[in-house]
């Protein structure tokens, strides 16, 4: 499976600076790059300093929109490519442009099956300005989508902002799921961004900020947390999916969670979707620290905020009855 | 599931779907008020089973065999159902 990652951020956060500075590592070098450009004339591929062949842009179009079947018979074409051997890569880049919903894009990455064939989503980063980005999630709300529904948020420009507590903040109130790193003088160790979100190691960011059950508010975005001692019976975990998707998923922007089912509770079954798009659960062999509860995190917007909680008791009841 | 726990499920669903309205715990049932309307939520007797649950309207009803089911049943007896229903769509597995 090719390794498909995301790299979002608004206009001029520093994206492509970013994406350079990632294919100067040896072990990206030989990445596919897809560049997706706002307007009619494409520069940010011109920037890149990679193979011809691995690099396409997708330009006169946004990616969320526009150009989604364009990203979708980009990638088919060259995973055939790659199997006839006429190029070779190991992973994807894909650099939106500046005014993308990364929504969409993850939901033709994840649903289109001649995709996902070949492909598996590893990591959405998101680029913030650290100068402005405060000032463009407030006003823009691309931005603030586009932090919302990141795995990874990544300030660029530090030297220019000494003190970015505000922002970071901002940031924790809109995904307290994402770890916050900073990029130094333009360069981060790439894998810090791209590890896999699922991967036990690097579940205990968005483990630690679901220590409390509750909720937490941000200008009409939602965090909350559910906790469960109790082991949850199998059966309920499709049901509550269900019932999330159907009645909350044009308000749902994410979802995590580990569960420990019943059935197998030395195994736990890590949740991760977007809107009402799930990844396929994934079993851990084990579970990443000694803290075993079920955990769950959902964002949103307009959710009410015991409404999870209570569904999956109601749920339960009915399991267990 | 007790009626409180019952109310509060129940009003939170009618927020979140944004219907303007009212929960109450009457005699043998759960009690909605929206608008003109009036439905009540009862638990089904344990002869009824598999179903568990009823909604019940002037003119009609309505089974569920579960809570899925129920509150599908009231959102659309409350006509709140959006334009194109959500449904949990798993992607391929890699």
């Amino acid at each position: 499976m090719i390794p498909v990652s995301v790299i979002t951020g608004f206009l001029g956060s520093g994206k492509t600076t970013l994406l350079r500075s990632v294919l100067r590592d040896p072990a990206y070098a030989g990445s596919a790059v897809i560049v997706n450009e706002w307007g009619d004339i494409g520069l940010d591929h011109e920037l890149l300093e990679t193979s011809e062949e691995n690099l396409l842009g997708l330009a006169n179009g946004c990616l969320c929109c526009a150009t989604r079947g364009d990203l979708a018979r980009t990638l088919i074409d060259l995973a055939a490519r790659r199997r006839s051997g006429a190029v070779t890569y190991h992973r994807v880049l894909i650099e939106t442009s500046g005014l993308a919903d990364p929504a969409p894009i993850l939901h033709t990455l994840l649903m289109d099956p001649s995709i996902a064939e070949d492909h598996r989503v590893e990591a959405v980063v998101t680029v913030v300005d650290a100068l402005l980005g405060a000032e463009t999630i407030a006003r823009h709300p691309e931005a603030k989508q586009q932090a919302m529904l990141a795995d990874r948020l990544l300030l660029s420009k530090t030297d220019l902002a000494p003190d970015t507590s505000a922002l970071e903040g901002r940031l924790a109130a809109l995904n307290p799921v994402a770890p916050i790193l900073r990029a130094v003088q333009g360069v981060i160790p790439p894998d810090m961004l791209f590890a896999s979100a699922a991967r036990p190691e690097t579940l205990q960011h968005w483990l630690e900020a679901i220590a409390t059950p509750g909720a937490r508010h941000s200008a009409g975005v939602e965090t909350i947390s559910i906790l469960r001692e109790e082991p949850l019976p199998a059966v309920v975990l499709p049901l509550f999916l269900e019932a999330l998707a159907e009645h909350a998923g044009e308000k749902l922007l994410r979802m995590k969670g580990i569960i420990r089912v019943a059935e197998a509770p030395e195994k736990p079954a890590v949740l991760h979707g977007v809107r009402h798009v799930l990844h396929p659960i994934q079993w851990l062999e084990d579970w990443p620290s000694a803290d075993r509860r079920s955990r769950l995190v959902l964002i949103g917007q307009g959710i009410p905020q015991w409404w999870p909680a209570r569904l999956l008791e109601a749920l339960e009841e009915e399991a267990r009855a | 599931m007790n009626p409180p726990a019952l109310r509060a499920l129940l009003a939170d669903s009618l927020t979140l779907w944004g219907v303007a309205g009212r929960v109450e715990i009457a005699d043998d049932s759960i009690k909605i008020i929206a608008g003109e309307k009036v439905l009540h939520v009862t638990q089904a007797a344990p002869a009824e089973a598999p179903m568990r649950w009823w909604l019940i309207s002037e003119t009609r009803r309505r089974p569920a065999a579960s809570m899925l089911g129920l509150l599908r049943s009231l959102r659309y007896a409350l006509n709140a159902t959006s334009a194109e229903p959500a449904r949990a769509r798993v992607a391929a597995p890699s």
